[in-house]
């Protein structure tokens, strides 16, 4: 079943939208099929499906890391695969990503790679330094400022991820499988930290299988299931 | 954060994450930049001999016998014919053998039993300055000798000879070393600037991902490129400029060296030499960024 959903939540005007957006890999393995589907400005989406369903593609796509086979995909109105340049930095800029890989400088400190997404934007060093703290205080991670990432657990590791995607206060966040490594008290945390960036006014989109965090959302919840999407009520309807 | 801020941190991040490298390239730099202008400041030296040297020629053609006013005007002619020329002086066989008497001042008894005219006269003729290869002065030289009443022209020919080998020799010595520069700059700055990126390919990644714009990631490297010019050409010349003035005075005094008047490049070479090594590291820099940096 093929679906063009709208949002549900937000403020009504549409910031993401993939029309009939399609996605393969040599030789032929299909990713994604025909996804159609809008998200609000504001709004918290999550995208839930088995491993294997799409998920980390999807989002893959959204903040072009890689580039559809077929359809079209629009932020805030422009098209991403004719961006180049200044103007995809740019867009870049405004996307925070917590990877299902991390992408953690391993070398460096945790303060160091979480301040990595402000210092592309030039921001005040002195902003930086807050910003690290203030962030690394709501992961439980504050003994952890000057650890090397490669040293930490990969809970810590999985929170670190997320305070960089979060830190330069990003427009949309995507986060691929938030709460894989972690327990259910920092689940929470992490989970809180997401819904206060989404109430400051950032539209998200969480792929995770973990159905504790979405299991009594209010917010829209769709599935993939072998790289189609399906339509699924608020997850509070679970 | 400003923009340079930012880039002169990466910068040093990079400078300390790879000193070795950055250092031996510093090195092997500085190293061809002392190779070629050592050579090149032999070779300028030279020339500025040559040229002092070629101040002095004068052709002398050797006669069969005096030639009287009027063959004076024609040969007078035919001389200016092949080209124009600084001066013509003809010396009778008296004043020829008045020379040799002064020159030879109190040996001059060992003319007593010598005829006033032994000596052949002869013209002398002083070639205009920019008649100065080798090749000019030889042909010049034929055609004096086939003039009529002609024995003989002499300019120093085999000590001249020498002096062209010598300096054309130099000169392909500093086209080998400029090569080398040329060369050893580009290769190593492009070899050490292809490590750095190898060694920093997650970062530069990351980089891209979090929206860094291409000039924020592509700066650093070529700042780099460019501090290994200024530092290793830098040092290259100072070194030069440190062994030529022990040279001078180790070897200042009576002597061989004190035939030439040996002077160091002025400013402006100096500042040649210095920004064309930046230009040639900041070619190898960005050449190794075109291949390697995927942005």
């Amino acid at each position: 079943m093929n679906t063009q959903m709208t949002n549900t939540t937000g403020t009504g005007e549409t910031l993401i939208e993939m029309i009939k957006v399609s996605k393969a890999y040599p030789p032929d393995i299909v990713a994604l099929e025909n996804i159609s589907v809008s998200i609000a400005t504001g709004e918290m989406f999550f995208l839930i499906g088995m491993s294997g369903a799409g998920k980390t593609t999807l989002l893959k796509l959204l903040c072009s890391m890689e580039t559809p086979s077929k359809g079209l995909i629009e932020i805030g109105g422009n098209p991403i695969q004719q961006m180049k340049g200044h103007k995809l930095a740019k867009l870049r800029q405004k996307i925070g990503v917590a990877y299902q890989d991390f992408k953690l400088l391993t070398d460096r400190t945790t303060s160091e790679n979480i301040a990595i997404s402000m210092e592309v934007s030039y921001k005040k060093p002195q902003l930086i330094r807050k910003r690290v703290r203030e962030l690394l205080e709501q992961l439980d991670l504050s003994d952890k400022h000057d650890s090397i990432t490669g040293e930490l657990s990969r809970g810590e590791q999985q929170r670190v991820t997320l305070a960089r995607a979060i830190a330069n206060s990003p427009t949309i966040i995507l986060v691929d499988e938030p709460t894989g490594n972690l327990d259910a008290t920092t689940t929470e945390k992490v989970m809180k930290l997401l819904t206060k960036s989404n109430k400051a006014g950032a539209t998200i989109v969480i792929a995770t299988h973990d159905d504790s965090i979405y299991r009594d959302t209010s917010h829209r919840v769709m599935e993939l299931r072998k790289g189609q999407m399906y339509s699924i009520a608020g997850g509070a309807s679970l | 954060m400003s923009f340079w801020f930012t880039v002169l941190r990466q910068v040093g991040r990079n400078l300390r994450q790879t000193w070795p490298s950055q250092l031996m390239t510093l090195l092997t730099v500085s190293l061809s930049v002392l190779i070629f202008a050592f050579f090149y400041l032999v070779y300028s030296n030279m020339l500025n001999f040559g040229d002092k040297l070629g101040d002095d020629l004068s052709l002398i053609v050797y006669m069969e016998d005096e030639p009287g006013p009027e063959l004076q005007q024609q040969l007078r002619r035919k001389i200016t014919t092949f080209d124009e020329v600084e001066e013509i002086r003809f010396v009778s066989r008296e004043d020829a053998y008045n020379r040799f008497a002064t020159q030879l001042g109190e040996n001059l008894d060992v003319l007593n039993d010598m005829p006033k005219d032994f000596l052949p006269p002869s013209i002398e003729v002083i070639p205009l300055k920019n008649l100065r290869s080798l090749n000019q002065v030889k042909l010049f030289s034929a055609y004096l000798a086939k003039l009529p009443g002609t024995l003989k022209v002499q300019y120093g020919q085999d000590w001249v000879e020498r002096f062209y080998y010598f300096t054309r020799l130099l000169s392909i010595i500093v086209l080998l070393s400029g090569t080398l520069l040329i060369l050893t700059t580009i290769f190593m700055v492009a070899y050490t600037i292809r490590l750095t990126i190898l060694g920093r390919q997650a970062e530069l990644e990351l980089l891209k991902l979090v929206g860094a714009t291409n000039n924020y990631i592509r700066t650093p490297f070529l700042l780099e490129g460019l501090l290994q010019g200024v530092l290793g050409s830098s040092l290259g010349i100072t070194s030069l400029y440190i062994l030529f003035q022990w040279i001078k005075l180790r070897f200042s005094g009576p002597g061989f060296l004190n035939l030439f008047e040996f002077s160091f490049f002025s400013p402006l070479v100096c500042i040649t030499i210095i920004g064309v090594s930046i230009l040639l590291c900041t070619i190898g820099s960005y050449s190794t960024m075109q291949k390697f940096l995927r942005i």
